[in-house]
């Protein structure tokens, strides 16, 4: 399995890369599941949700991603009449913040390893604590810094214009 | 003490026979796997590392075997067993409420009272488990007249490893344990 995309976080005013997917156990709670697309080797779930924290609470506030009849997902696909901001409530668990330089490159899933993993602790949507653990040291200054997939393979896309066709 | 002696024999004999299948199927490995395996563990070129795997734990392994040998028997022996069941059965084990992780017995109007979510942005349904409503009405659409309900708790191991807690609520018809409805699905760490 290659590395994989990261989802997005807004968190204390900065844009971080977000190691977690909260929309898996909506998905596993009987939440709707159109079916994603998976358009490349390194987004095998096929979307990519865009979150924010306000006020210590997990909101999904952007979401892009192709269905598996070759539309376009946004948020409303998922959550009808909630086209901007949707509470994650059914979220618990620790959400992962890789930080600082690459101290190896594992070309699986979230495996690569950083200097610092800030770790969001939620309950039902409400950030209940937060913690940091330090992983050690980078090799090298020039290591790269936040979390990054290193390759990945495109599949061509098989949508609705392309069904058929033999 | 003769039969001290036999017993560490037979201990040696079992490490003997454990040690030549690994390295056995060790070789047999794909170097992809290898190297995959290899990858995942960032500490491999540490001293510290290197000692601990080369050296402590084949001597404690040895050690371990040879001592307490009928335990290793014993799990050797229940771990086919249970493949033999999941075989027969033709799945792996599968996540199931029991009887003991049964919290309260509830009515629908009760849990749904309780589980009302509010947001300060007004970025979820103000009806009873949010965005998971329209899931809660299927499963309530299967619970039958005169059928249970109770909130339950299960900290359980999946068969990949991982520790999850789950709740929720489940139905219950004539004692028998029915559908189950998620309120809490988590990775637990695996010190609890």
């Amino acid at each position: 399995m290659t590395a994989q995309i990261a989802e997005r976080l807004r968190y204390l005013g900065e844009e971080h890369a977000l190691c977690t997917n909260p929309l898996n156990d909506y998905f596993s709670m009987g939440g709707n599941d159109p079916a994603f697309e998976s358009t490349c080797s390194a987004l095998w779930r096929g979307y990519v949700g865009t979150w924010e924290i306000i006020a210590d609470r997990l909101y999904l506030i952007g979401l892009q991603g192709t269905l598996k009849d070759g539309t376009e997902a946004s948020l409303a696909t998922l959550f009808p009449g909630f086209p901007t901001r949707v509470f994650a409530h059914w979220y618990s668990g620790s959400l992962r913040i890789p930080q600082g330089g690459q101290i190896e490159y594992v070309h699986m899933g979230y495996g690569s390893r950083y200097e610092r993993d800030l770790f969001l602790e939620v309950e039902r949507g409400v950030v209940v604590t937060t913690r940091v653990r330090n992983n050690g040291q980078a090799a090298s200054k020039e290591a790269p810094q936040g979390y990054g997939v290193g390759a990945m393979l495109v599949f061509p896309r098989t949508g609705q214009h392309d069904r058929g066709k033999p | 003490m003769n039969y001290l002696y036999g017993y560490f024999g037979i201990g040696a004999v079992l490490f003997t026979v454990v040690y030549s299948l690994n390295r056995l199927k060790k070789r047999n490995d794909p170097e992809s796997l290898v190297d995959l395996l290899e990858a995942a563990n960032p500490d491999r070129h540490k001293l510290s590392h290197r000692l601990v795997n080369q050296v402590l734990v084949p001597v404690a392994a040895i050690i371990y075997v040879i001592i307490a040998w009928p335990v290793l028997v014993f799990f050797k022996i229940k771990d086919l067993v249970e493949r033999r069941r999941y075989a027969k059965a033709g799945v792996a084990p599968e996540f199931a409420v029991k009887h003991q992780h049964l919290l309260e017995r509830l009515s629908v109007s009760e849990i749904e009272q309780r589980e009302i979510v509010l947001d300060p942005l007004e970025a979820v349904p103000a009806v009873p488990f949010g965005h998971l409503h329209a899931a809660w009405l299927r499963f309530i659409t299967g619970v039958g007249e005169g059928d249970e309900l109770w909130s339950f708790s299960v900290q359980w191991q999946t068969p990949w490893g991982r520790k999850e807690l789950r709740e929720g609520y489940v139905s219950i018809q004539n004692g028998t344990i029915g559908a189950s409805f998620f309120t809490v699905w988590k990775g637990l760490p695996d010190e609890t």
